[in-house]
């Protein structure tokens, strides 16, 4: 497989991908390239989104119903796939996060111990 | 690549995907899915030109030149085949999507196998032989073994109760015996006595010998088949003796003899003289107990004597029955002759007059000796083992075949790993399309093993047997499975290392186009197939040339008589209302009548014929001044024969006289016996003479005469004592007329026909054949073992000739052009011939060398089935040893001519 030769970039952890995808599309309907383009300019370019995952993914997602799939023009005029977070998909959101918060709070709590709350 | 086409391309997505929204989670959305699929293919397809487009199009934006920017988007977007593949995965679950990719690997095998049509129906053909003649011993084997009795479920299952004698004979129960052990015994949920009679059957003036079992009442209801008609026979007859004059007919029986009469309930007929009610017709396909013998009569066991003309019932020495049942669930066959064993020594106690010689046991129903099973098995598991080495040839062979084909289809196995295939998918790939040849092989092997079934079973059954015989061989579920694993398993084999090989490709080795073998191994591979079928098709030439050496050696042996010109006629007088008086006048009429006739030599009467697979009955003997070991077997092989019997048979007479007419019923009582005999328990045939004996309790008979041993009922017996009775002192209506003359066949019997009718028109004719005719069912399994051992060889010779075809003309092809190259240098045509000939010949002497090795090694097994001829015998390895060679000679000689016919310019300028 090719690699690219962009600046150094971070591993996604696993399960990640989709909570930012969910994220991404909270701002309204997107396709599947402006997905990646969004994560990877947000992140400062770290987070590189391999396509191999990113489809997956969002096929994944529409299976579970948190987000929904339709054609559409871009503003270039372009045909493409757009999705759209669902009700449920909203909520699937505020649970990773949720999830992800407490992750990161147990994480920083290893690496940095607060000696006060211990 | 498709996805390379341009933005034109990209409007054919024109359908709008409903997506699985509100379909997933029902079945009808799963089956929709199936069907919606290719339009999410093709909708993930479009998705991914949408997001290259967009990608290439902020290239341009950015200033790059469209085609550069194109490139570049295609790049950093990656492997789009595996993106593909993985978001295929994310829909319908592993599962789903492994059946798809195998579908797709089915349809793309049976594509690219259309393409070579010559390949494939080479594979197929050869598949098909292999697997046919496996399927064809298969089915034997499962009408032997697995199903032995027709319509029964569960049958191989069946528990046989029957007595073991000190010295291991398997002999009937005594009906006392059987009852008692019946009631005594846990083993059984169900217990049925059964036993196995020709009866004569009375319709009108005609007549008819009739085989059929006498059973108990629960005779039905344990073997779980019912009645077509009326009903079966019930326990409620079988409660007091000869009170139950009823007979259940089989729907065989039926149909031949009463067209399918569908008033035949309620009817009376004759049986062995006796008016019997017919009370129901059996379900179609039930042919009785027996393996591999239809019974069309079945008669309640209380009529014992009606039939018999003797009481039986009550007499705990007279073997009768034996018992067929089915074990409790938590029962063994083990564990029922353990019991059964406990119950007779507890029977003997009880009954402290008898002589202890046999035990009661069970044993399964393979091991029975009522019906085929037990004489034919031996020979059925070698051929199994020879048809599983025919299926390794088989293997062999389109091994070679695959290896060959893989050379040409590097290019496209390394195009694939290229394009991101893994290697498991490659082997996968393989297999299906190994699997898509094996499948039809081992459809049209079905086929073919119905044909050798066929083959073999007139020839060495039904029309020679004595006995309608009718073995359960059809194709059921077990034979499809059996084909379906055995396809499998065989394409797993053949296909196994040429696609291990072929996963492994060697990318640079493929673009530099090289085509040539990789070194040594691939060769050496080739060559180990080559050896190995000509090593085992050796092998089963040999076993088929002792078989068949066997089968020559029992035909010509000597079986103590001559069976040529003698026409044998069977009567039975007793249904025609003879009695005994009426009767002996008869046959002494009917002898003197036939032996005054200018076209007869000889002529006489006796009860049972020699060779033809049935048992004497046997008597216990009392042997005047011989006090038996204890155990000793003291049972003799008896049969009631008139004078001229030894003669008209060409029996020697090693001392005494024969029968005369003057051992009359009113004179003393004479025996004749055979050597053994006289040399067991006198010493020499003529100690023997004027000694005396007693037969089953009956008054003491005198030796005055000692005939040479023939072979009693089959030509593998071992030698046994046997005595004979004139029929003057114990007459018996049911009797063959031997009868020896020059006259042709059909002149003979037909003459003997008439001389019969001429004496008493209404009496029936039962069998009137010749006797050669009817002993040749004693080779009937050399003759069946030597018709499929003789296919299997030839299936053998055949592939063999076809592999090392194969290696030579392969080897002859990859060296084109170092042939030209030879022939410019002045190598002479010879040279070259005796090149490659020599590469197939000397093959074929090391798989000869194994294959002589193997044999001396295997056909050991073989020798309960040989006859007359050493394992090790050297005619047959010479015999199959030369025809393996010249095969391989052969085989070889074609492509090597061909490669010395090279045109050497032709040759070069390929390259």
């Amino acid at each position: 497989m090719e690699q690219n030769t962009r600046p150094p970039r971070l591993e996604l952890l696993q399960g990640t991908l989709d909570m930012l995808i969910l994220q991404t599309l909270q701002w309204g309907p997107q396709h599947g390239y402006a997905i990646s383009q969004t994560i990877r300019a947000h992140s400062s370019e770290a987070l590189q989104v391999e396509t191999g995952s990113l489809y997956p993914a969002l096929h994944r997602l529409q299976k579970q119903k948190w987000v929904k799939a339709s054609w559409g023009l871009t503003e270039t005029n372009q045909r493409a796939k757009f999705y759209t977070l669902t009700p449920a998909g909203k909520k699937q959101l505020l649970r990773e996060r949720d999830r992800w918060e407490q992750l990161i709070a147990a994480i920083g709590g290893v690496l940095n111990p607060n000696p006060a709350k211990g | 690549m498709k996805l390379l086409d341009g933005p034109g391309r990209a409007k054919r997505g024109k359908k709008t995907l409903p997506t699985s929204h509100g379909l997933c989670g029902n079945i009808k959305g799963r089956v929709l899915d199936w069907f919606l699929r290719r339009d999410r293919d093709d909708d993930l397809q479009e998705e991914i030109r949408s997001h290259l487009s967009m990608a290439a199009h902020d290239r341009v934006a950015d200033g790059e030149d469209p085609q550069t920017a194109r490139l570049a988007a295609l790049k950093e977007f990656g492997n789009v085949t595996l993106t593909r593949e993985a978001t295929r995965l994310s829909w319908g679950g592993v599962w789903r999507s492994r059946v798809a990719d195998i579908t797709q690997d089915f349809r793309y095998a049976i594509r690219t196998l259309r393409r070579s049509p010559s390949y494939s129906f080479v594979v197929i053909a050869v598949l098909a032989l292999g697997i046919g003649a496996n399927i064809a011993v298969f089915s034997l084997f499962n009408a032997l073994a697995l199903k032995p009795i027709p319509h029964v479920d569960g049958s191989a299952s069946l528990g046989v109760l029957v007595a073991r004698t000190d010295s291991g004979r398997i002999l009937p129960l005594s009906y006392p015996d059987f009852r008692d052990l019946r009631d005594q015994g846990h083993a059984f949920s169900g217990l049925a006595g059964t036993s196995m009679d020709a009866y004569s059957l009375g319709l009108g003036t005609r007549g008819e010998r009739v085989f059929g079992e006498m059973v108990t009442g629960n005779y039905f209801s344990v073997l779980g088949v019912g009645a077509s008609l009326g009903r079966t026979i019930q326990p409620t007859d079988d409660v007091s003796p000869g009170k139950h004059a009823v007979v259940v007919i089989s729907d065989g029986l039926w149909k031949r003899s009463f067209a399918s009469d569908p008033a035949i309930v309620g009817k009376t007929i004759q049986v062995n003289a006796y008016p019997f009610t017919i009370v129901g017709v059996t379900e179609p396909g039930f042919q009785g107990s027996i393996v591999s013998l239809k019974m069309d009569l079945f008669l309640p066991v209380m009529m014992q004597a009606q039939l018999r003309g003797f009481d039986l019932l009550g007499v705990r020495e007279s073997p009768m029955l034996w018992g067929l049942g089915r074990l409790k669930p938590d029962s063994s066959i083990a564990a029922a002759a353990a019991e059964a064993d406990l119950l007779s020594v507890q029977l003997d106690a009880r009954q402290p007059a008898r002589r202890v010689s046999q035990r009661a046991t069970v044993i399964p129903m393979w091991q029975s000796p009522y019906g085929a099973q037990t004489y034919m098995l031996p020979a059925i598991m070698l051929l199994s083992v020879m048809g599983a080495l025919l299926l390794l040839i088989v293997c062999a062979n389109v091994s070679n075949l695959v290896l060959v084909r893989e050379v040409s289809r590097r290019g496209e196995i390394a195009a694939r790993v290229a394009l991101g295939a893994s290697r498991s998918r490659i082997l996968r790939w393989l297999f299906v399309e190994n699997l898509v040849l094996a499948l039809p092989g081992a459809a049209l092997g079905m086929l073919a093993s119905q044909g050798i079934d066929l083959l073999l079973e007139p020839t060495s059954l039904a029309s020679l047997a004595p006995v309608p015989v009718g073995l359960n061989v059809s194709l059921d579920w077990t034979a499809v499975v059996f084909a379906l694993v055995l396809s499998c398993a065989s394409s797993l084999a053949f296909g196994f290392i040429p696609a291990l090989r072929s996963s492994r490709v060697d990318l640079a080795g493929i673009m530099k186009d090289d085509l040539s073998p990789r070194g040594g191994s691939r060769g050496r591979l080739r060559n180990m197939l080559v050896v190995s079928q000509v090593a085992v098709s050796l092998l089963l030439l040999v076993g088929a040339a002792l078989v068949i050496r066997s089968l020559e050696s029992a035909r010509t042996a000597d079986a103590g008589f001559d069976p040529r010109n003698v026409g044998s006629v069977s009567l039975d007088l007793k249904p025609s209302g003879y009695d005994a008086i009426r009767g002996r006048s008869f046959y002494q009429t009917l002898l003197d009548t036939v032996r005054a006739q200018s076209w007869v030599e000889s002529a006489a009467l006796t009860a049972i014929l020699p060779l033809t697979l049935v048992d004497s009955n046997s008597v216990d003997a009392v042997i005047e001044g011989h006090n038996p070991r204890p155990g000793e077997d003291m049972r003799m092989l008896i049969n009631t024969v008139s004078p001229e019997y030894f003669a008209t048979l060409r029996i020697g007479l090693v001392a005494g006289r024969d029968f005369a007419r003057t051992d009359a019923s009113d004179a003393l009582s004479v025996a004749i016996v055979n050597e053994t005999m006289a040399r067991q328990f006198w010493g020499t045939p003529d100690g023997a003479l004027g000694k005396r004996m007693r037969l089953g309790g009956g008054d003491w008979r005198t030796v005055i005469g000692v005939a040479r041993d023939i072979k009693y009922a089959r030509v593998t017996e071992d030698p046994r004592p046997h005595v004979y009775r004139p029929l003057e002192q114990n007459y018996l209506p049911a009797m063959t007329l031997h009868v020896r003359s020059r006259d042709p066949e059909a002149v003979l019997l037909a003459r003997l026909r008439s001389t019969v009718q001429a004496l008493d028109p209404n009496l029936p004719i039962l069998t009137a054949r010749m006797l050669t005719e009817l002993t040749r069912v004693a080779l009937s399994v050399f003759s069946m073992a030597a018709g499929v051992l003789m296919v299997f060889g030839v299936i053998a010779m055949i592939l063999t000739a076809l592999g090392t075809y194969g290696l030579v003309s392969y080897a002859a092809k990859q060296s084109t052009h170092e042939i030209g190259i030879r022939i410019a240098i002045g190598a002479s045509r010879a040279e070259l011939l005796r090149r490659f000939l020599g590469r197939g010949l000397r093959l074929g002497v090391v798989g000869a060398i194994c294959g002589l090795v193997g044999s001396v090694a295997i056909t050991r097994l073989l020798t309960g089935l040989l006859y007359g001829v050493s394992p090790t015998d050297a005619t047959s390895f010479a015999g199959a040893a030369t025809m393996v060679l010249t095969t391989v000679l052969v085989a070889s000689l074609i492509p090597a001519w061909r490669a010395s016919r090279t045109d050497p310019i032709a040759a070069l300028r390929h390259r």
